[in-house]
This record gives C-alpha cells, structure tokens and sequence, in this order.
C-alpha cells in the first residue's frame, strides 16, 4: 500500500518536473487519430519524409545522434517521444515550437501521418487505433487527376480537376484548389485559393515578372485543399511560363575582395611591375658587391707580382 | 656624398688617429658583457611569456572581440615608424648634400636595420596561428593591405642592412690591422665581410655608384613601408581610421620618434664611446632643428586630422573624438599631443635645449609619447564600432593590456636593443674612412 | 579384302605412328591450346562487356538540392566526406542561387532563440554570436527596437578584401565564408568589419575536445578551432540540403524571411510561407543597414512599425545567462 502511495508521488513529482518545459497539447488535438492504417508502404514513405525533413536535427532513430540544440531534439525512439499519442505527435508536427520548424506548409497532413506511422515503427508496444469514424480519404471523389495548362491569351494558368464519382469519371466541381509555384524553400502561393466550376475547371491569373530558370521555366504544383475529402490530390507541372533569368555567379568579376586569380588587372600589374624594379636594383646591387671582391682580387695579384 | 673619392687619406696620419679614436669601444668588454646577459636575460623572460601565449592562445592578452587589434599592432606601427628615419638621415639629407649627417648617417641606418627587422616579429606575436605563417607566401593575396606590407618590409629591411653594409666595406679593411685587442673570431669576421676591399679607385667608383642607388631606391620604398602601414588602419571604414590623409600622417609622424631615437643614440655614443670629437655640439644643434622641423610638420597633420571631422561630429567621429578629447583616453591623448609635440617644438626652438643632455631627455620623452600615439591611434577606434556593444561580458567592453602582453611588446623592443647594442658594439659606429676623406678635403680646401 | 586393307592400313597406322601421335599431339595441343585461348578471351572479354555493360538496377539517391532520383548503381561512386571534398563543395557555392536573408523588425521580440539555435549548431559560447540580437535606439526621441544582427554576407565584402591568405571568400551565391584550416589569425577582416559581425576564438572553442578528430566542414565552420576567425555562415550546410538556416527556422515570432534573389522568393522560417521578395520589399518599406558605407549587404530589414507588443528592454536579464 505504501508502495503503491510512495509510486503515486514518484509520478506525480516526475510530472511536475516535466511539466516545466512541457510542450502542451491542446486536448482536442491529443486525441486524434490518424484516418488510415500504419502499414509497411506508410511506414517506407515515412521514412524517406524524415531522412529528409527530420533526421538532420533528430539524427538516426535509436542511435541517439541528435544535433546539438536548445532544447535539445529527442531521440525519436526515445521514450519521452513514443508517451506521446498519435495527435500529440501530429500537433507538434503542425505547430512546430524553437528550434523546431512547424511542417504545416512543408508536408501535407497524410505526410505527417506516414512519418509518425514511420516513428512508430521503432516502438514495440505500439498498437495503432485506427479513427474509423473517417475511415479513408476519398470520400467525396477517388482517383483525383489534375490537369494544369497555360491560357497564353488571358496570362492565366488553368487547372482542370476530374474524378471518380458514382463509378464513373466526371468533372470535380466546387472544390477549394490553390496553385503554387516551387521555389528553393518552399512552395509561393500563385493568385489565390479559387473553386472549380461545373467543369472542374479554375483559373489563375499568373505573374508576368515571376522568375523562371534559365529557360523560364517554372514548377508548378497544383493541390486541392480539402484532402479529407479527396483524398491527396496533387499535379506536378513544368511550363515555360516565367521569366527567363540567368544571374551570373555574384564572384565573376575581378575585384578587390575576390580571390587572387580575380585581381583587377591595374594592381597585378602595378605590384609585379614595382616589385620587380625595385628588386631588380637589389640584385643590381648585390652583384656590384661580387664586383668589390673581385677588382680585390686583381689589385692581390697586381700586388703579389 | 662626392661622386668621386681622392684615396689620398690613406696616406695621411690622420687617419691613424681617427681610426684609434673610433675603434677603441670595438670589442668585447665586460661592460658589453654585463649589458648583454642582462638583456638576454630579460628577453628569455619575455620569451616565456610568448611561450604561455603560444599555448593558451591570445586569451592571455587583453584583446578581445571588439578591441581585437592592441598593443602588438600599436607597437608594430611604431617599429616601423622609427625604423624610417634610416632613409630620412641619409637618402633626403644626404642626397641634398647636407654634410653634418655623415657621422650620424650609419647611427640611423643601424636604428633602421634593427627595427625593421625586429618589425616582421612584432607582427607575429600578433598572430592567432602563427604556425602558418608561411600560408602568407603560399596563398598570398596580393589585394590584401598586409601582402603589399610583408613585401614593403622585406625590401625596406634588405635595402636598409646594404645601406649599413655596403659603406661598412672600406672600415672593415681599415680596422683589420688594428683589431689586436679583440678576440679573433671578430678579426676573421672583420676579414670576410671586408670582401677583399682594398682601396683602388675602382672598387670605391663601384662602392659609391651602389650607395648612390640604394639611396634613391630606399626613398619610395620607405615612404611605401609606412603609407601601407597607415593603410592597414586607413582602408577600413572606421571612424578614427576611415582617413585619406594616414598615409602623410603616419610618414611624418615617422620623423618625429625616429629622430628622437637617433637624438637618443647619438648621446649614449658621444658619452659613452668618448666620440665627443666626431659627435659634436653641432650635431646636435642640428638634430634638434631637424627634430623641431619634423615636428611642425606632423603637427600640421594633427590639426587636419583632428579639426576637420571635430567642425563636423559626424554620430561615429563625434563620439570617437569625445572619447580622446575629454573621454576615456583624454589624459592619454594630452599627454602625448604636450609632452611629444607640443613641447618639445617650443623647447627646441631655443638654443640651450638644443645641447646633447636637453636633447637627450626631451627625446626620450618625444619617443615614449611616440610608442603612446600609436596606442591611441589603433585602440580608442575599435572601442567605438559602428553597432552597439551589447550582450557580452564586461570585460570586452574595455582593453585593459595584460602582464604577458606587456612582456611580449617588452621583449620585442629588448631585441631590437639587441640588435643595436650588437651592431654598436662589435663594428664601428661613425665611418672612419669618411671621416678622414672629409678632414683631407677640408684641408685642401684651407690650403687653396 | 576389307579385313585385308584393314589390317594394311593398321600397319601402317602403327608404323608411322610415333611420328603421327607426335604431330597428331602438337596439332591437338595446337588445336586445344587455340580453342582455350579463344575461349578464355571470350570469357574475358564477356566478364569485361558484363563489367563496362549498363546496369540498370535503379537505386534511389537524395541529390544535394534535396530532389530524389533515381540513378543506376554502377555509376554511384563513393565520394568520401573528408575535409578537402568538404572544402571544395563549400568553396564553390551552390550553383545558380542569390541568397537573402530579410529581418522583419516589427517581429522581434528578443526571444533570443535564434541565437540559441545558432550557437548549438556551430558549437559556441552563449557569449560568442555568429547572431546577435541588439538594443537599438536612433535618437533619443525615437522608440527602442530589437534588431538581430547577422553577417551581412555584403556584395562588396570590406572583410574578404583585407585576408591575407583567401581565408575568407565570397561565393558564386553571395555567402561568405571563412576557412579556419587556412586562417592566421590576423583579424584584419575583424576590424575591417563595419557590423561587428565576426568574432575570434582567443582561448579553446567550446566543444574543441568533443569535435577533435572530426573532418572539418566549411560551411558548418565546425569543429572550431582556437587561433582563427569564425562568423555566421548563412548555415550554408542546410541550404544545400534545401533547408532554411538554423536560426530562421529557429525563430518563433516570424522574424526571418530567407530565400533566393533568383527566385525572387523568400520563406519565412516560422510559418514556413512563401513571398515575393520583391513584394516583401516594396510594401514594408525594406532597407539595407548602412548603405552610405557602400558594402551591399544581402541581408534586408524591415522598419520596426506597427508593433503588435510592448518593447521591454531585457538586457539585464538576459546578461545572467551570458
């Protein structure tokens, strides 16, 4: 009984301690859970998302080679990760708190689900529940194709979304799409969130003075908002709609702060021409002492004879 | 300098005296002795002190983030300031046929020698790594402010040893016979620097024709050795330092402490080596027109670098001003604008001071005050950056110079000290030959 | 008769046949030495064609702009991570990309962590800043702000002018960087520093026992090393991964926006959002920190107006943690 107690008070006093840099999950988010089941194919998908979203600051699972933060990031098969539920987990995710990034606008919320199907995998106990109220994705259309093409005429880019509905294809109306561009951090909104029509069709008006590669050419992504509903729909599309823009590198120029193989050309010329000059009359100089020695020589024999 | 040497002072017996006269300190004394083992063994302190710098790192000093230049780099400037005054005495005055430089023209060219060299050290002590050093040959940068100074220094320092040595020649075969007194190993020294010298009218054209070059081509080269040196301070954009006139500034300044030195040397050889003969009152008297000269003109730039950005207090002059006229640095600053500049102009105007003990005393002072200007010069800038200093320990907020830091600057002058006891002591310092040239032609001329 | 000729033929089989076998024995060794010869090249020259022939077994590899690709095996070479390829990579810049860093003023609130983030990953002092967040005041008349203090990584950098030794460099993507493996010590490009941006590492840097050994990464500048020059680095090991630095990401009040010039885009490190980078600019009113001294720096601010907080002037508190 005093066991019991005494173990109470271990754990009321553990929690207490913890609670002083507690990361606190609202308890609408703690109890979420994900719509689809944790298996081998989520799992694999998760782990190539942490490689590359996690691991540089998590380091590998169980091996305990976390970077060196403020706090420091745990070890995602630590215990202090795996007591978290599920939704703690993709709350966290979504939210991000210094030093860690919020991965709202970086992976969709499937994506968060698959790396924490992944993290899981490292946690033996583990017993997913499975939310079965929601079930899978895809309720309102599956198999969701998107098409996106440039309308030169009207400097729009028009996104055409269709769908498997009542066993056949048919045009996604009403539906929430955004189009971005990519860039190298992240994904730049292009016009605005707009609704398909009865066609399924939306447009978008695009920038004229966005840059594109050398050639202009610009990435586009193409998403519907609304994933519980569609499931993850999502196009990838490359047209040569931007701003052609080559920069050259910022160090071409020879300049004063550039490397030596980049000297402006009046100092290479005028530090090699003075050293030269000047070291030329050392030389000079250096021999007419050889020539001392040597007129001494003479006058030796002079004298000797 | 004559284009053209008459040998006839060979012959005369004056030449015999001159030479006893000027040889007699040659040599190793025990006074030499004492002086020298107590200087070595000062510099094997110092040389301690370098060493718990080389192993702890430059934490040992008072530098830190903000006043990351200090001491060694003040201490650098000065180096090369004073060496400078070798060119002075004997390129600008010599060339224009000044005729009273001649005995004081080898003390100068020994000062130059001895700090230039020791200058190349001063900056190492300044330097994180030392150990890459040679990176600075390796991967040299020659955009850099620094390349152009190590080359500057190199060359100031090997034209300045040909310009002590080369005149050197004709004593070296004068003194060999008359080296009885001292231990061989000088006499055979003696005999190889001597580089067969003897005395045809062909080796002297050779000897003048060489001098007469190393004058001209030291002149530029001087003035580059000290205008790059201002430039390590002048290329930045700070305030204090963002100057276009350092160049002239630092060169005159230059004047002013290695006439000093010179002022200082020439006393401890006329009491000293009992040359009162060949260091007369007349030199001295014209040192200290040539010191009062020098020191007008440094003045000049003083005011332009003062007055000008105090008209305007532009926010970083104004504080950086505020700091070394009525701030932190003010008594420094005073001091060292009265006691090195001030003073010593009004003082040397009259003839008394112009005698070699007043001269003494007030160039000791114009040489510390000198060593203290390049302090003021390097630090108070830094203490002011642009950006406030926030968010680091108290202790960065001020330098405050340490005890091995110190010690490390000491031994540096020590060596230099070195170097020129060394030179002063083992060769003889006022030149024989031309001397006895100058006595003959003198009296040809009365005779005439 | 044929039994006959038979045995005629025996004969003379037999008889000749010591000099027969001979010649039969050369002709078979000839011809079996011919036939092994033939085959061992053709083995060999099979073993080479299998050797030099494609294999099309695809492995997935992460490319160093973070795209996955798949390439065939055998032309997978192993590159070792050793401090010269760290070197070259760091020195050569990712190829293509003007990088900038903007400070939203009107954010800060001095929370500090990006320093925190920063002073982690490069292994320093909570009194070493490679970022630095400072109290600032114009006049006395105008409102105290915090501003963060990065390197400005200047198009027309005063401190890589001064290096002695190409220590300090710009790159193709206008970071500059600093090489502790080269750098003398001579602080030249500290003072030459208008912004106070670089420090030094006067005794052992922090984690110097625990890094011993380790190959020297350039664009992290770890391990640090006693005797040189170290400065923020735009966490340049990140950005080639496609990564924003650590204290952008770090950040919890949107301070920091970081991107590409080419791209005219900029991500904001804590709600992870895209802009325009020149929209960014022109609505708020962006500027440069002492232009008039003509360094081109690649960090921009914005004015610190509209300030959803009150300003508290925490530097006494904060002086305990340093």
């Amino acid at each position: 009984m005093i066991k019991k107690y005494l173990f109470l008070v271990l754990i009321v006093l553990i929690s207490f301690h913890l609670s002083a840099q507690e990361w606190v999950v609202p308890a609408e988010e703690g109890v979420k859970l994900s719509p689809f089941a944790f298996n081998d194919s989520t799992r694999k998908v998760g782990a190539d998302l942490y490689n590359t979203n996690c691991k540089s600051c998590h380091g590998d699972p169980g091996k305990n080679n976390v970077i060196n933060l403020v706090p420091p990031p745990p070890d995602v098969a630590s215990v202090k990760m795996q007591t978290n539920s599920d939704g703690a987990l993709h709350f966290k995710l979504v939210q991000g708190r210094a030093p860690m990034p919020s991965f709202k606008n970086i992976l969709s919320s499937t994506d968060i689900w698959r790396v924490i199907s992944f993290v899981r995998s490292f946690n033996d106990k583990y017993v997913q529940v499975i939310d079965t109220k929601k079930g899978m994705a895809g309720t309102a259309a599956s198999n969701v194709k998107i098409q996106v093409a440039w309308v030169k005429e009207q400097n729009q880019v028009q996104m055409v979304i269709s769908g498997m509905k009542e066993n056949k294809i048919q045009p996604v109306s009403g539906a929430e799409v955004k189009l971005f561009a990519k860039r190298y951090f992240g994904n730049l909104l292009i016009d605005e969130a707009r609704n398909t029509d009865a066609q399924g069709k939306a447009l978008f008006n695009f920038p004229k003075d966005l840059p594109g590669d050398s050639a202009g050419f610009v990435q586009l992504i193409a998403k519907l908002s609304d994933e519980a509903a569609y499931g993850e729909a999502k196009a990838d599309t490359t047209l040569a709609i931007g701003v052609p823009t080559y920069r050259p590198p910022l160090n071409e120029q020879r300049a004063m702060w550039n490397v030596v193989q980049k000297t402006p050309i009046w100092l290479l010329l005028a530090y090699t021409f003075t050293v030269l000059v000047v070291w030329g009359f050392i030389f000079y100089v250096l021999l007419q002492i050889r020539a001392i020695y040597k007129a001494g020589l003479r006058k030796d024999h002079e004298t000797t004879d | 300098m004559a284009s053209e040497v008459n040998t006839g002072f060979l012959l005369d017996k004056r030449l015999d005296s001159i030479a006893t006269d000027i040889l007699r300190p040659v040599g190793i004394s025990k006074g030499f002795l004492v002086w020298m083992g107590f200087l070595l063994v000062s510099l094997s302190g110092c040389i301690y002190a370098y060493y718990i710098q080389w192993d702890k790192g430059l934490i040992v000093t008072g530098l830190r983030d903000y006043v990351s230049w200090g001491m060694y780099i003040a201490n650098f400037i000065f180096f090369v300031a004073t060496s400078l005054v070798g060119m002075l005495i004997s390129s600008v005055l010599g060339l224009m046929g000044f005729k009273w430089v001649k005995p004081i023209a080898r003390i100068a060219e020994i000062i130059a020698v001895a700090f230039a060299a020791v200058a190349g050290l001063v900056i190492v002590s300044d330097m994180g790594r030392p150990e890459r050093l040679p990176y600075v040959f390796m991967y040299g940068r020659i955009q850099s402010p620094i390349l152009w100074d190590v080359t500057v220094v190199t060359t100031y320092l090997v034209l300045s040893t040909l310009l002590y040595f080369i005149p050197l020649i004709p004593d070296l075969a004068i003194s060999k016979g008359r080296m009885g007194h001292t231990p061989k190993w000088l006499q055979s020294t003696y005999e190889v620097l001597s580089v067969n010298w003897s005395h045809t009218p062909q080796q002297y054209k050779i000897l003048l024709k060489s001098v007469r070059i190393l004058l001209i081509v030291i002149i530029p080269t001087a003035f580059a050795i000290h205008t790059v040196t201002s430039w390590l301070l002048a290329v930045t954009l700070r305030p204090g330092w963002d100057s276009s006139i350092f160049g002239p500034y630092f060169l005159t300044g230059a004047f002013v402490a290695g006439s000093a030195a010179v002022v200082i040397m020439m006393y401890f050889v006329r009491t000293n080596y009992k040359l009162d003969k060949y260091l007369t009152l007349y030199h001295f008297d014209m040192m200290g027109k040539l010191l009062v000269l020098v020191s007008l003109v440094y003045l000049y730039f003083n005011i332009n670098e003062f007055l000008v950005p105090a008209f305007k207090l532009k926010t970083a002059d104004a504080i950086h001003l505020k700091e070394l006229f009525v701030g932190e640095y003010a008594s420094m600053f005073w001091s060292v604008q009265l006691l090195g500049l001030i003073f010593p102009i009004i003082l040397l105007l009259f003839k008394f001071f112009r005698k070699p003990l007043p001269m003494f005393i007030i160039s000791v002072v114009v040489l510390i005050a000198a060593w203290f200007k390049r302090y003021l010069i390097v630090v108070p800038t830094q203490q002011n950056p642009f950006l406030p200093k926030q968010y680091v320990p108290d202790a960065w907020m001020v330098y405050q110079p340490t005890v091995i830091e110190t010690a490390i600057t000491m031994g540096t002058i020590l060596l230099a000290v070195i170097i020129i006891t060394v030179l002063f002591k083992l060769f003889p310092v006022i030149p024989i030959w031309e001397m006895a040239e100058e006595q003959c032609e003198n009296d040809h001329k009365s005779q005439e | 008769m044929s039994n006959n000729n038979n045995s005629t033929d025996d004969r003379i089989n037999s008889e000749g046949e010591d000099k027969n076998s001979r010649r039969a024995f050369f002709k078979n060794f000839g011809l079996i030495g011919a036939v092994a010869a033939a085959g061992g090249a053709a083995i060999y020259s099979g073993y080479k064609y299998e050797e030099s022939k494609p294999n099309h077994d695809m492995v997935k590899v992460l490319t160093a702009d973070n795209r996955l690709v798949e390439v065939p095996r055998d032309q997978i070479k192993d590159i070792k991570l050793d401090t010269s390829e760290l070197q070259r990579k760091g020195r050569e810049g990712l190829k293509g990309h003007r990088f900038v860093m903007v400070i939203d003023l009107s954010k800060c609130r001095n929370a500090r962590k990006c320093i925190s983030a920063c002073q982690g990953a490069h292994h320093l002092r909570p009194y070493e800043y490679h970022i630095n967040t400072l109290v600032m005041q114009e006049s006395p008349e105008t409102a105290p702000y915090y501003m963060p203090k990065p390197c400005q990584h200047c198009d027309n950098p005063p401190c890589v002018a001064v290096c002695p030794v190409n220590a300090t460099f710009k790159r193709q993507d206008g970071i500059v960087l600093i090489d502790n493996e080269r750098c003398i010590g001579c602080r030249f490009c500290i003072a030459a520093c208008p912004y106070s941006a670089r420090l030094f590492h006067w005794e052992e840097p922090l984690m110097s026992e625990a890094d011993k050994g380790k190959p020297y990464n350039i664009e992290l500048n770890v391990p640090q090393k006693k005797g040189t020059v170290t400065k923020c680095l735009f966490s340049s090991d990140r950005l080639r991964e496609g990564k924003l630095p650590y204290c952008v990401s770090a950040c919890p009040n949107g301070v920091y926006y970081f991107g590409d010039e080419n791209q005219d885009a900029v991500t904001n490190g804590t709600t992870k959002e895209t802009y325009r980078l020149s929209e960014l600019l022109r609505v708020n009113g962006g500027y440069h920190l002492m232009p008039e001294l003509g360094t081109k720096p690649r960090v921009f601010y914005l004015p610190p107006k509209n300030r959803l907080f009150e300003f508290k002037d925490t530097r006494d508190q904060d002086k305990e943690k340093i």
